[in-house]
């Protein structure tokens, strides 16, 4: 076994909703402590909280920038704190910190929460946060570019490229809600949509229907790291992590020549699957956070699981869905599970340590023993690609 | 346009010229001196080799549809009295893709590969945005 590595070995999360009453201290507590349970370790084994920021909300992300966490659960071994912010991949740069910690002998233990409570921001404000935050005020914003919109555009030019159809795509969302409506965790729970559903939802922007855009929520969850050693001498659930690839393309949509990020799926997939000494193929469950159903077919693309230009017909012949042979994002995206900022990414991470421990309920991919699984932050600036096991290499 | 203000670009002091030049009816693109790069959008450093000798290029003014999203809803107040609008990124035939809007043109006519010209609408006394319409046959 490896000296180096670490592996997720304690889980949990609280159900997205819109629920103002449920303050962001309630989820972080709540995923704090339910997550160190997961794990079996005690409290002051924690040696390090790194926590994604929660977006929009500056008042709760200084205070767990300025190490309130620790001090509100006396984490009595805790050694260092930080919120990263890179959008959707926080989590991962927070579960990176982890790893240089861990595998430079400092910390055995180290808890990464993330809280988020939107449902108490105005929704114009939040439409003028998120239809902004990641746009060019000069180049995009004034001629009222909205994040759908961009999403909207890059879906448009996919449509024109492969040929996928109207009905193609909103069976991305069909498959999407399919998992969701099997996860008491999803905002969408028991509610499953048809392909009906999703065309004849009111038209946000061409050719984005409303329930192919993201639902802003309330939610939260927390991950317990430790490393690959550590993990196998406690004897219980563990995804180990294999490998990991990382690139950054742009963070103005206009200005990406890989539009699809197809080059950037290939890549940073190639890097995690070689350092894992696996292949595609040897994957039980592909993870994609795209936030917009076309990054669900084009990452199939550039993960080699299908030819270039036919991912969405994989979603409309139900192969990623649930009973397929090739399942995919189990926790349903953005679209299915209720839009939670910064914290989406922490669901993925949750849900594929859920499928590695073989705890995901209705949703379990049968006998899954390696997930890859990639992250994006902001318009799709970046692609982060991590391969995951149940077993360590 | 409407009759409410939509928002102003931020313009920077190295940006000037390029709305200098709409609000003269002139496409600039910046331009590097030192590797004869063509930069959009402007910086202060060429994003190739870092020069700071930078200068301006005029534009065709033409341009090709690469892709387009009509926007029904989901747009910040400002623009409420505009929609739907019809975002466009349209490449110019000096290699540059920017982002803009369509107008005059119904939202159904619109075509990825459509040929298209420079509009200038004015939004206030200094500010004026390049929009692109079809090129009438």
């Amino acid at each position: 076994m490896s000296k180096r590595g670490i592996a997720i070995i304690g889980v949990s999360e609280v159900p997205t909703r819109r629920m103002p009453e449920r303050t962001r201290w309630d989820i972080l507590l709540d995923v704090c402590i339910g997550a160190v349970r997961d794990a079996g370790i005690d409290k002051d084994d924690i040696n390090a909280v790194f926590s994604p920021n929660p977006m929009a909300q500056p008042q709760i992300a200084l205070e767990m920038a300025l190490g309130r966490i620790p001090e509100v659960l006396g984490l009595k071994g805790c050694r260092d704190i930080c919120v990263t912010n890179a959008g959707g991949t926080s989590t991962t740069n927070c579960i990176r910190i982890a790893e240089q910690l861990i595998d430079s002998g400092q910390a055995d233990f180290v808890l990464i929460p993330h809280t988020t409570v939107q449902s108490d921001i105005p929704v114009q404000d939040l439409i003028n946060f998120f239809a902004t935050a990641p746009l060019d005020k000069e180049w995009e914003y004034p001629w009222g570019v909205s994040f759908n919109g961009s999403m909207g555009l890059i879906t448009q030019r996919y449509m024109h490229e492969t040929g996928a159809t109207a009905e193609d795509m909103a069976a991305v969302t069909v498959g999407l809600r399919a998992w969701a409506a099997m996860d008491p965790n999803s905002i969408f729970y028991e509610k499953p949509v048809t392909l009906e559903d999703v065309l004849n939802s009111r038209m946000i922007s061409t050719p984005l229907h409303a329930r192919e855009c993201n639902f802003l929520a309330d939610g939260g969850g927390a991950l317990v790291l430790t490393s690959h050693e550590i993990a196998g001498e406690l004897g219980g659930k563990a995804a180990y992590k294999l490998g990991h690839g990382t690139r950054f393309m742009s963070a103005t949509p206009v200005l990406r020549k890989d539009v699809f990020h197809r080059r950037a799926y290939r890549e940073t997939s190639s890097d995690a699957l070689e350092q894992a000494g696996l292949s595609i193929e040897d994957m039980d469950l592909r993870q994609i956070y795209g936030a917009y159903p076309y990054t669900q077919c084009s990452a199939l693309e550039a993960y080699g699981v299908c030819a270039i230009g036919d991912g969405a017909k994989l979603w409309a012949e139900g192969r990623c869905s649930p009973g397929g042979d090739l399942p995919c994002t189990t926790m349903g995206d953005a679209t299915g599970r209720g839009h939670v900022g910064s914290g989406v990414s922490m669901a993925f991470y949750i849900d594929t340590a859920r499928q590695l421990f073989g705890e995901a309920g209705e949703r379990q991919v049968p006998d899954c023993a390696h997930a890859i699984l990639t992250t994006s932050g902001g318009s799709v600036m970046n692609a982060c690609t991590t391969v995951f096991g149940r077993e360590p290499r | 346009m409407s009759e409410r203000q939509r928002p102003l670009p931020e313009i920077q002091p190295f940006s000037r010229p390029f709305w200098d030049g709409t609000r003269a009816h002139k496409l600039l693109i910046q331009h590097c001196c030192d590797c004869d790069a063509l930069i959009f959008y402007p910086r202060r450093e060429c994003p190739e080799c870092w020069s700071t000798n930078l200068d301006w290029k005029e534009s065709s003014g033409k341009a090709t549809l690469y892709s387009f999203s009509v926007t029904y809803e989901g747009v910040e107040e400002k623009f409420a009295d505009d929609l739907p609008i019809i975002l466009a990124w349209v490449d110019l035939p000096e290699g540059i893709r920017m982002t803009t809007n369509i107008i005059d043109c119904d939202p159904e006519d619109v075509y990825i590969g459509m040929e298209l010209e420079v509009a200038y609408r004015p939004l206030t006394d200094e500010v004026t945005l390049p929009f692109f319409r079809p090129v009438k046959l």
